[in-house]
């Protein structure tokens, strides 16, 4: 078998792509500007009636969901301890520590008050689903950058070069940068589990999210079993996301995909799909509400494309072994069971959130969809220069020694 | 013995507490203690009067000019500042309300005796405990309200307030002053109206009004029940004269008349007579009952079904002491005084004499037992 | 080598629990939610309410909003449109054709029902919302975070957000006027009302009394009492003549609105049992895992 090795990928920046995703960025940027100096009515659709928009039902909710490949991955790599597919760890990695970097400031961004977004840290309420959210994506977000650690130190031990005046740090930054190396190797196992576990703890407490809004959500969403619902989705939404990021990462950089991997890892997608989907149905047979199929509205609609599309079909793809085998029918099935969890959040954030005295249905604003698009242009772009900068991207390389925790890669 | 003594004492103020109730309802018609009071013995300690509304409304009936002609209600001034007192025109309304309940309306739940005013029941302050009746600011403006709303459907604080601070057009004495002039004109009742309805036989309905009041003797309330300033005052009328249910327009004779049947008795083609005793049910009461009222004889309240018409059915034996024959027109001389009333008058209603019994030749109206006088009335 | 590593992932593995017990003992402390038997209410009657909206007056008054002159309240315009709370005015009264008694429309006044058990209290990240002694529901101004999760959560649709306001946004609904009644002063709205549709006192006392009320006048009020179960109960009560759900009063069960989702918060972290059981068995079989591997290579 021939064996990977992460290195930090050598091409031009920028693309006719890139530009055009800066262009989104700087957009994105001129509403957020107008956000913090007009406020957040000025540039949304928000009202009493809809509290929440897009920047919550589809930045935070679809955002953490999609993110979701971190865990998923360093469970399959790291705790079933299947080293095969380590070459996929980091890729995951980084894009969950990009996602959720993204859901965090996307949260802020949507706070009244975000200058207090420290609060939750001193003032506790431990009944609130949204307080449990919030720490654990806060924890769960400096696990990610822990585990990330390691890729910075290999990548910078004995080669820290500072500018200028700086330059008499040098040496004590690459002190700290062993010292911690060192200190992580130890202990990286500690922030694999917690990682895990904090990962499992808020991808469920997102559907408890919206269990606190009654009857104000439609029946079709509005369930007790929710948290497990958002649970099973997210699990099974990780590899489908990993395996659309390294092929198109892949196509990018003009490597060849690593289909050995990846078929396998689709594979695995069915039955965790088939598990979301039995419940799914099984919710539905047990609360009947598949009676409010039969009415053709927004509601039923949207339940029904994101059962058939984001669901049924996809599972059906991924049972199938040749589209496992094929990378176009590898990247169409998991961008369909992405485009699922994706439509499922949505659905629940917004579709089917149905206040009572609505004058007007929400839709989202020009801004707030500038605001949302130029965050995921900046989020592209950051993936981009990060695979750039640091040892991320597997390429063939036959001399690899592998480590304990293989988190830092082959350089030891 | 001291307590001998305590028991006696006690039952002696018994006693007079019980005499002093009368002092303080004096005229109790029909209504025991148990209506409003819940215990036994009600004390002015302890009156343990059952919260309103009880389920028997019972009430006082005076005439507007027994009570205050104006009324300056300015109880709440210290606290709120707001509005300032209202002068209240009450007998105005007092008269205005006499279609419609009389004192009643306003004062409910009244016992017997002396118009108590709304504070007496009504607490002053707001924040209190017995929250089951509205305060006094509230029980004000709901009795206000009931009729204001309905009159004008306005709800305008400065039609009956003025704004604290403002400037008045008129001052507070002036305005006591006229408001003191101010009466109701008397409502003029009809003596009969004509109805044109819609029914395609017997279109016409004719009715007495007067004879309703003054022969049957019914109350305004009897039939005018709930009704308001607007039945007059109505600005838009047309909201009164909507389509009604066959039953509904008929509700108000229906409480006395069957209106499911006998249609003929009040619908007809052309204006009816009013009502005749004698030719409705052969009875002739303008002779001798004339002046007697319809209750004296039909006694079942609201009922008017026929009676028997024979004497004895309302007098009883008729005997020369209980019986003054010079009403009928003829002072009996001696002979005839000792008679027995049968011994001429055979037929049971009394009418005609038979003089045959003991005389051969002699017959009734041609000889008359006495002498004839002329009838009174 | 093997037995090292292994203590040494026993000792992180306690450590890294007793960190996150040591977390979950302080979540308890939930932030006050006072369920007290002498709670106050109010009993609003809609047979009564004349609409003449000096309850909208006094309450801007009361909170130091911006507020027409009270002449200007007698414009009864407003009901053309059906109106709800927002940050501008905190209780509202609406108009609804009476179909009995064209004469008396029926007016109904919202405002924040002051659930028994609120959402917004359960809902609220940082525990800026508090059930007080008093029945009031009042939100603390020092502590919000501006998420708007107690406007997604409560049941009435009550909270209102300042949303033009960039720099510090409100969030915005009637206090039961908590400053007032602490100086032993009645609500604003309650204190003002002509006909007294609005009773202030105690909850109890009031649910007696509204029964009451439906008992003498079973042809004014329709047998229900909103508010006495709906959510779990709510501090104010309403009295209608006809179906509330006809006067957009939502129609709501019998559960507290905030228990199936604190139920589920409570059952994933009863004691922190879950998370840390979750971890300790994902310790164990990362451990198994490693030390398989290990003994393959071992062997090879």
């Amino acid at each position: 078998m021939e064996d990977l090795k992460p290195t930090p990928m050598k091409k031009k920046y920028f693309t006719p792509v890139v530009i055009g995703l800066a262009v989104l960025v700087l957009n994105g940027l001129m509403f957020l500007l107008a956000r913090f100096i007009f406020g957040i009515g000025a540039v949304t659709n928000l009202d009493n009636q809809h509290p929440w928009g897009i920047w919550i039902g589809l930045d935070v909710a679809a955002g953490v969901a999609l993110a979701a490949g971190g865990f998923t991955t360093a469970a399959l790599g790291h705790i079933m301890h299947k080293d095969q597919y380590h070459a996929i760890i980091r890729p995951a990695l980084l894009t969950a520590a990009l996602g959720y970097t993204f859901v965090a400031t996307s949260v802020m961004i949507d706070l009244g008050r975000y200058y207090y977004i420290w609060h939750p840290f001193i003032m506790w309420n431990g009944n609130s689903v949204l307080f449990e959210v919030g720490i654990c994506v806060i924890i769960y977000l400096a696990v990610l950058y822990i585990e990330f650690l390691p890729i910075v130190c290999e990548r910078f031990i004995g080669r820290v070069k500072l500018p200028g005046f700086l330059k008499s740090l040098n040496n004590p930054l690459d002190k700290v940068l062993r010292i911690l190396d060192k200190g992580l190797d130890k202990t990286m196992f500690i922030f694999i589990i917690a990682g895990v576990v904090l990962s499992c703890l808020h991808q469920s407490s997102l559907g408890t999210l919206m269990v606190i809004a009654g009857p104000k959500m439609h029946p079709l969403w509005q369930t007790p079993i929710l948290p497990l619902l958002f649970l099973l989705s997210a699990i099974s939404v990780g590899l489908p996301m990993v395996i659309m990021e390294s092929l198109i990462t892949s196509k990018s950089f003009s490597l060849k995909p690593e289909m050995h991997i990846l078929s396998n890892l689709g594979s695995m997608v069915a039955p965790l799909l088939g598990i979301y989907l039995a419940f799914k149905i099984g919710d539905m047979v047990i609360r009947q509400t598949f009676v409010y199929l039969t009415t053709f509205n927004a509601a039923s609609v949207m339940f029904t494309v994101e059962l058939l599309f984001g669901v049924i079909i996809p599972l059906r793809m991924f049972m199938s072994r040749q589209v496992n085998k094929s990378p176009l029918g590898l990247l169409i099935a998991s961008f369909l069971v992405i485009f699922g969890v994706f439509l499922n959040r949505l659905n629940n954030f917004l579709v089917a959130y149905t206040p009572p005295y609505e004058v007007h249905s929400y839709f989202p604003s020009i801004g707030e969809i500038s605001v949302t698009v130029g965050f995921i242009a900046f989020e592209i772009l950051l993936f981009r220069i990060a695979i750039m900068i640091f040892p991320i991207v597997s390429v063939p390389n036959t001399s690899v020694q592998r480590t304990k925790y293989s988190i830092r890669g082959g350089a030891q | 013995m001291k307590t001998r003594m305590l028991i006696l004492f006690i039952f002696c103020a018994l006693i007079v507490n019980a005499q002093t109730q009368k002092k303080v309802h004096p005229n109790l018609n029909g209504i025991t203690c148990k209506t409003c009071h819940s215990c036994d013995i009600p004390t002015k300690e302890n009156p343990c009067v059952i919260p309103c509304p009880r389920e028997k409304m019972i009430s006082i009936d005076q005439s507007p000019e027994e009570g205050p002609s104006v009324l300056t209600i300015d109880k709440f001034k210290k606290q709120t500042d707001i509005y300032a007192p209202v002068i209240f025109s009450h007998r105005l309304h007092a008269e205005m309300s006499g279609m419609s309940g009389g004192c009643k309306m306003c004062h409910h739940y009244n016992p017997p005796g002396q118009v108590i005013g709304c504070s007496d029941c009504h607490e002053l302050i707001r924040k209190r405990t017995d929250v089951s009746k509205p305060d006094l600011k509230g029980a004000y403006h709901r009795q206000c309200m009931e009729c204001h709303r309905s009159w004008s459907g306005k709800v305008e604080c400065e039609s009956c307030h003025v704004l604290n601070g403002k400037k008045q057009d008129i001052d507070s004495k002036t305005l006591v002053a006229k408001s003191e002039k101010r009466i109701h004109p008397k409502i003029i009742a009809p003596t009969i109206l004509k109805f044109n309805t819609p029914k395609a036989t017997g279109k016409i309905v004719t009715f007495y009004h007067a004879q309703h009041v003054d022969l049957f003797g019914l109350e305004c309330q009897s039939c005018h029940t709930n009704e308001s300033c607007v039945k007059c005052h109505a600005k838009d009328k047309t909201a009164l004269l909507k389509a009604k249910t066959t039953e509904q327009k008929h509700s108000v004779c229906s409480s006395c008349h069957n209106t499911k049947q006998n249609c003929n008795s009040c619908h007809s083609n052309s204006v009816q007579e009013g009502f005749n005793h004698a030719t409705k049910t052969g009875f002739d009461i303008l002779k001798f009952h004339g002046k007697v009222a319809c209750s004296i004889c039909h006694t079942e309240k609201g009922k008017f079904t026929g009676l028997n018409s024979e004497c004895i059915n309302c007098h009883g034996k008729w005997t020369q002491e209980n019986f003054q024959h010079k009403v009928t027109g003829v002072i009996l001389d001696e002979t005839h005084l000792t008679l027995e009333c049968k011994d001429c008058h055979q037929e049971k209603n009394y009418s005609k004499p038979i003089c045959s019994g003991c005389h051969e030749d002699k017959s009734f109206p041609k000889n008359v037992p006495g002498k004839l006088i002329k009838k009174n009335g | 080598m093997v037995n090292q590593s292994r203590r040494d992932f026993l000792k992180t593995a306690a450590l890294a629990g007793t960190a996150i017990t040591g977390l979950s003992s302080k979540t308890k402390a939930a932030p006050k939610n006072i369920l007290s038997e002498d709670r106050m209410g109010v009993l609003v009657d809609t047979t009564v309410c004349i609409g003449c909206r000096k309850c909208e007056w006094a309450c801007k008054t009361a909170h130091d909003l911006e507020t027409p002159s009270i002449e200007a309240y007698d414009d009864r315009n407003v009901f053309k449109t059906m109106r709800r709370p927002n940050s501008k005015s905190l209780t509202v009264v609406n108009e609804y054709k009476n179909s009995v008694e064209e004469k008396f429309p029926i007016n109904v006044k919202v405002q924040c029902m002051h659930c028994d058990h609120p959402a917004c209290v359960s809902a609220c990240i940082v525990g800026a919302f508090s059930k007080q002694e008093n029945g009031s529901v009042i939100w603390d101004t020092d502590k919000c975070i501006g998420c708007r999760y107690c406007m997604v959560a409560c049941p009435f649709q009550v909270p209102a957000f300042e949303f033009e306001n960039a720099l510090k946004p409100d969030i915005k609904k009637c206090d039961f006027c908590f400053e007032r009644t602490k100086e032993g002063k009645l609500p604003a709205c309650t204190e003002i009302c002509p006909v007294e549709a609005v009773t202030y006192g105690r909850r109890e006392d009031l649910v007696k009394a509204a029964h009451q009320k439906i008992k003498n006048y079973p042809d004014r009020y329709i047998n229900r009492v909103f508010g006495e179960y709906e959510v779990g109960g709510t501090s104010w009560i309403y009295l209608a003549s006809r179906e509330f759900e006809k006067l957009d009063f939502p129609k709501l069960g019998k559960d507290p609105a905030p228990g199936v989702s604190e139920a589920i918060q409570h059952g994933v972290f009863a004691y922190f049992v879950p998370p840390v059981a979750l971890y300790a068995l994902l310790g164990g079989v990362m451990w198994i895992n490693k030390n398989k591997k290990k003994s393959e290579n071992e062997e090879i």
